[in-house]
């Protein structure tokens, strides 16, 4: 049964690749819950499965065995096309490398889930300005990535993972490709669009100082979901990572 | 909307030497079919506008059937305007000559019909009956009396003008008679029946005409018109059977039009290379936006995964390739039909020269337009397709992928296989040919558009084959380099084969081309060298008889002179049809001293054959036309003399392509006997073993020049100006072949630069590791070598097959027995051409990879 509070059910998930003559088990039964409004991070070292997790969750891939339920949707009982539109209007994603359109101004590349929606952008000025000045581009919102730096179109990919007011946003090491400055930036605005826009959030990474920033770790090893780790309010950042850099030790992840 | 406005304009501006090379390629394929259509109709009006012309307003010609000066005698007028259903009869007299102070002309014209001597064709008249037969547009002055018997004369405006002749100025015209002195009363424009003899045309009174060239009491032509009641084609078969059984055989009657039938026939041989050839460049701009398009699919991977991710669908994805072809589409083709419209004139006037005709008014119709312009964007939208289903398969994970990795596919994985098939159908349509003849043209080009798609298709699977092959030489010409470069190919098969395919293409067109033109030429050369036997040429604008052929035979420094006649004869060919073919009368035994026959095939042997023709009643028939009707030394034909059918034996087939191969060669004997002709077009001479041509020729000149209108060339020249000839006839071909690898050329740029941007960091990895900028441009010099080795080498078998694949359709169209010739030296050149493009194109993207600055590609995204 479905959990009614839950915007993500993963159920019992396995992965399995075909390399030439190999079998290669990417995940093995995963099982989790992610409640509205919660902000996850999954962590894990290379290869345990963290980005296989967040294509699958994300109705990018589909699992060899399990289930994913998303808004309320069983994924494996949609076609593409059901599928392709769920993602749009209920998927944000945000990644690495941030996979802007070049072409376009960092207004035009938020905008693009609307128009490929065929809804009309003008309805969706407010939403624009709100999302504009969440990540502090109102200024910026006529250039184009060339013209932005690293966080800046980061920043962009960020506002155009929420133009749809998604049930969820998957972000695939965010900060993976900025300095440590730039990456924290970036992390607390995740952080704002969940305290603020009440958003759920699920960001993969390797970093723990990414990883404070959410409320719930999630840890992955062999593509097995092997421990987690609430964080509380009242703990002070250091002392966040520290807890992770400890279960981390102990898990000899 | 803004979605396009946002996606697809964009993305051309991003993209402007793709952009372009798609809209080369339907550009291209416009411009062919609008430019050779242009042509065509253009060339077919004014064919017809010639033979409608001839027969202005009559229904029915009454010709002599034969007979130099006998002509119709006048009495066959009034019993031809009595018979029931026959208007009127207009009496004409056809006289060549030219002005008397006019300078023989060293320039012979020459055109696909043969010679043309331009001299002054006059029409004398019946002033008040012309007008029911031809209309003459006045331009100054005024048509001739009504009483048709002053020495004056109408002229064409034009040719007044070039040779300086005012109105009411007094010309003087060579006749049998003497220089006869006429007034110039009237212009009439080079319109309707004014452009005869393009132009150098004249009416003068018919009496005066008879007079002066002893023509008193015959005609060379009556026209009649019928009733309005028998004009109708049945009603008109049946009248013209009467007049004929009214009129007995010395005469035929027969329909104006049956006179430019010969031309429509040439000019639909001509035709059907042209078309075939604006077949090829609409598949290598098909091919074209095919290739680009995929290079831009590739390129996109990324982005389209990206879009995929975020929610558009793969309809959408699709929809908007198809949209960015179909706007490509419509501004690519109204450039084509700019750049077609430029080809039209170019290709209108080479028409022009080869057919003999004004071609400078172009036909153009609102439908060709329409049909070029709708064709640019069908081949648009259907060249993307593939392209466009492909961009629709991108998985949203490509989105993840640090560089996209183009996903192979089925493409890679099973293209071989459907390759092989179509290659095998091919080879099978081609040997079996069930398809009948009206077919065949189309089969004929589908089945090339198959063998290209079946080799390309092949590429794919045989990457690593080629690379193998042509590793070492890769090493040979770059080192170690070479062999890094030359392994690079294959690491994206689709590029790979689209980068070949592009280049194979410009390759084969080249191939083609000269494998054509040198089968052509190579036949052409052996029978012109035969045909113009001999060292002087001689001819002229005035009859040349018996007198002239003593003198020249019996002038000092001259071996031999054969004379040679040629005419239109009617014959019932094996299908049953009566038409119009040529009759060479040649005189055997000074023909044989002069030059000789080409001989393909002889009932008793060659002498035997010309032993034959000398007694008369055998002919010899050309190799074209054995062909075309399957006949052979044994063979009996029918041709149409004075006195009603003749049958006459083939003794052999020549080598002869003289109106297109459309005729048969007999004895001077016959020629007197059964068609009463009696003077000759030209003189063959040879030139004693001591003379040169140049001295002999000089000497007839000073002799007899003057005194009979002769002009004398020596055959080299002659040789020289049909090369020229042909040459003109084919350089468009060479044009689109040149083209096409232009287009090659930027297909392997494209490639190598995509290359290039994907592969930056790891050049500068190889640079960090100590390759110096030297090697680095080496090692892509060598990558392009080995894809334009590959190009090249399927180019060049391609298009051998190819060209043998038309050289046969020829055959069997239009009867040409071409030997096939694929000339070593320019394949090999044709080879090396391929190489040196691809070293060109690789030229920019290899600084530009020598330029990596290390550090920022190793960072590279």
């Amino acid at each position: 049964m479905e959990n009614s509070k839950s915007v993500l059910e993963a159920r019992s998930l396995h992965k399995q690749y075909h390399l030439g003559s190999h079998d290669v088990n990417a995940l093995s039964g995963i099982d989790f819950i992610v409640e509205q409004g919660e902000f996850v991070a999954i962590m894990g070292p290379s290869g345990s499965g963290k980005s296989t997790l967040l294509h699958l969750i994300g109705g990018l891939d589909q699992p060899s065995e399990g289930e994913v339920i998303l808004a309320g949707k069983r994924l494996s009982l949609l076609k593409d096309r059901q599928l392709t539109i769920l993602r749009r209007r209920n998927v944000g994603f945000v990644f690495q490398f941030f996979n802007l359109l070049p072409t376009l101004t960092a207004e035009e590349n938020i905008l693009l889930p609307i128009l490929i929606d065929g809804q009309n952008p003008r309805k969706f000025e407010e939403r624009l300005k709100i999302l504009l000045d969440l990540v502090g581009l109102t200024d910026r919102r006529g250039h184009r990535p060339e013209q932005l730096s690293g966080g800046e179109q980061q920043r962009v990919a960020l506002a155009r993972a929420l133009i749809t007011e998604p049930a969820i946003l998957l972000a695939d090491e965010p900060t993976g490709n900025l300095d440590r400055v730039t990456g924290a930036a970036i992390m607390r605005l995740l952080q704002r669009s969940y305290n603020e826009l009440k958003q759920t959030v699920i960001v993969v990474t390797h970093d723990p100082f990414a990883a404070t920033y959410a409320k719930r770790v999630i840890f992955l090893k062999d593509g097995c979901l092997i421990s987690e780790l609430h964080l509380t309010q009242d703990m002070e950042q250091a002392q966040k990572v520290a807890v992770i850099i400890d279960k981390i030790r102990q898990l000899e992840v | 909307m803004q979605l396009t406005r946002l996606l697809t304009f964009r993305s051309f501006r991003t993209r402007p030497l793709r952009v372009l090379l798609s809209a080369f390629g339907v550009a291209l394929g416009v411009a062919a079919i609008l430019a050779i259509g242009i042509t065509n109709q253009t060339a077919l009006d004014a064919v017809t506008q010639v033979f409608q012309n001839a027969a202005g307003k009559s229904n029915l010609v009454i010709l002599a059937a034969g007979a130099d000066r006998e002509g119709i005698p006048e009495n066959v007028l009034s019993r031809a305007g009595r018979i029931a259903g026959i208007r009127a009869a207009i009496p004409l007299v056809q006289i060549q000559t030219i002005l008397t102070d006019e300078v023989p002309s060293s320039a012979i014209g020459m055109n696909m019909f043969g010679l043309d001597t331009a001299g002054l064709l006059i029409y004398g008249i019946d002033p008040s009956l012309e007008d029911q037969a031809r209309e003459y547009k006045l331009v100054a002055g005024r048509l001739l009396e009504q009483s048709g018997e002053d020495d004056e004369i109408v002229l064409v405006d034009s040719f007044a003008q070039d040779k300086n002749i005012q109105l009411g100025n007094s010309i003087q015209i060579v006749s049998d008679s003497g220089d006869l002195n006429l007034k110039v009363v009237g212009l009439i424009a080079k319109e309707g029946a004014g452009q005869f003899n393009n132009g150098n045309f004249g009416l003068m009174p018919l009496i005066t005409a008879q007079k002066a060239f002893y023509r008193q009491g015959k005609l060379d032509q009556i026209d009649l018109v019928v009733d309005a009641e028998a004009s109708s084609t049945d009603k008109l078969e049946q009248l013209r059977a009467e007049v004929q059984s009214a009129l007995g055989n010395n005469y035929s009657v027969v329909f104006p039009a049956s006179q430019g039938r010969r031309m429509t026939q040439m000019l639909s041989n001509y035709q059907i290379g042209l078309n075939f050839l604006s077949g090829m460049a609409l598949f290598v701009g098909v091919f074209l936006v095919y290739n680009s398009f995929s290079m831009t699919i590739l390129e996109r991977t990324r982005e389209f995964g990206m879009l995929r991710m975020i929610g558009m669908t793969r309809a959408q994805i699709v929809r908007q390739v198809m949209l960015e072809a179909a706007i490509l589409g419509i501004l690519s083709s109204l450039f084509g039909l700019v750049l077609g419209f430029a080809l039209a004139v170019g290709l209108s006037k080479m028409m022009g020269v080869v057919l003999a005709l004004d071609l400078s008014q172009m036909s153009l119709s609102q439908s060709l337009i329409l049909t070029s312009a709708g064709v640019g964007i069908v081949i648009a939208i259907l060249a993307a397709l593939i392209p466009a289903i492909q961009a629709g398969r991108i998985s949203p994970l490509e989105a993840f992928r640090i560089r996209s990795s183009p996903h192979q596919g089925w493409f890679v994985r099973f293209g071989g296989y459907l390759g092989i098939v179509l290659i095998l159908v091919s080879i099978i349509l081609l040997i079996i040919d069930p398809f009948p003849y009206d077919v065949q043209f189309r089969l004929g080009s589908m089945v090339v558009f198959a063998l290209f798609l079946g080799v390309t298709l092949l590429i794919a699977p045989t990457v690593g084959f080629w690379e193998r092959i042509l590793r070492p030489l890769a090493r040979l010409l770059y080192g170690n380099s070479g062999r890094l470069g030359s392994s690079n190919i294959r690491r994206a098969h689709l590029r790979t084969t689209l980068t070949v395919a592009a280049l194979m293409i410009g390759v084969s067109m080249i191939t083609v081309v000269w494998a054509i033109t040198g089968s052509f030429k190579g036949d052409l050369d052996e029978w012109l060298q035969g045909y113009m036997g001999g060292d002087l040429y001689i001819t002229s604008n005035m009859p040349m008889g018996q007198d002239i052929w003593r003198r020249l035979s019996i002038a000092p420094g001259v071996f031999a002179a054969a004379p040679q006649r040629y005419f239109e004869v009617e014959w019932l060919s094996p299908v049953g049809e009566r038409e119009n073919i040529t009759f060479m009368a040649i005189d055997p035994s000074s023909y044989s001293k002069v030059t000789r026959f080409t001989f393909s095939e002889t009932l008793a042997g060659e002498s035997e054959a010309i032993q034959a023709l000398d007694r008369g009643d055998n002919i010899f028939i050309s190799s074209v036309i054995a062909e075309k009707y399957g006949l052979k030394p044994g063979d009996s034909v029918v041709l149409k003399t004075r006195s009603g059918d003749h049958l006459f034996q083939i003794q052999a087939v020549v080598v002869d392509y003289y109106n297109q191969g459309l005729l048969v060669h007999g004895s001077w004997l016959d020629m007197s006997r059964y068609f009463r002709h009696e003077d000759a077009n030209v003189f063959l001479v040879k030139v004693q073993p001591n003379l040169t041509p140049q001295q002999v020729a000089q000497s007839i000149d000073e002799l007899y020049g003057k005194r009979d209108h002769l002009t004398i060339r020596t055959n080299q020249s002659l040789l020289e100006s049909v090369s020229l000839l042909m040459d003109q006839a084919f350089s468009m071909f060479d044009v689109l072949a040149i083209i096409a690898l232009i287009v090659g050329f930027f297909g392997i740029s494209n490639t190598l630069t995509m290359n290039i941007i994907e592969r930056t960091r790891e050049i500068g990895m190889l640079r960090g590791m100590g390759m110096t900028r030297d090697q680095v441009v080496a090692m892509i010099l060598s990558e392009a070598a080995v894809l334009g080795m590959i190009g090249g080498i399927l180019g060049i078998v391609l298009g051998a097959v190819i060209a043998r694949i038309m050289l046969v359709a020829m055959t069997n169209m239009s009867g040409y027995r071409l030997e096939f010739l694929l000339p070593v030296e320019r394949t090999v050149l044709t080879l090396a051409v391929a190489i040196i493009v691809s070293q060109i194109a690789a030229f920019f993207p290899a600084l530009r990879a020598a330029r990596t600055r290390i550090l920022e590609a190793i960072q590279y995204e």
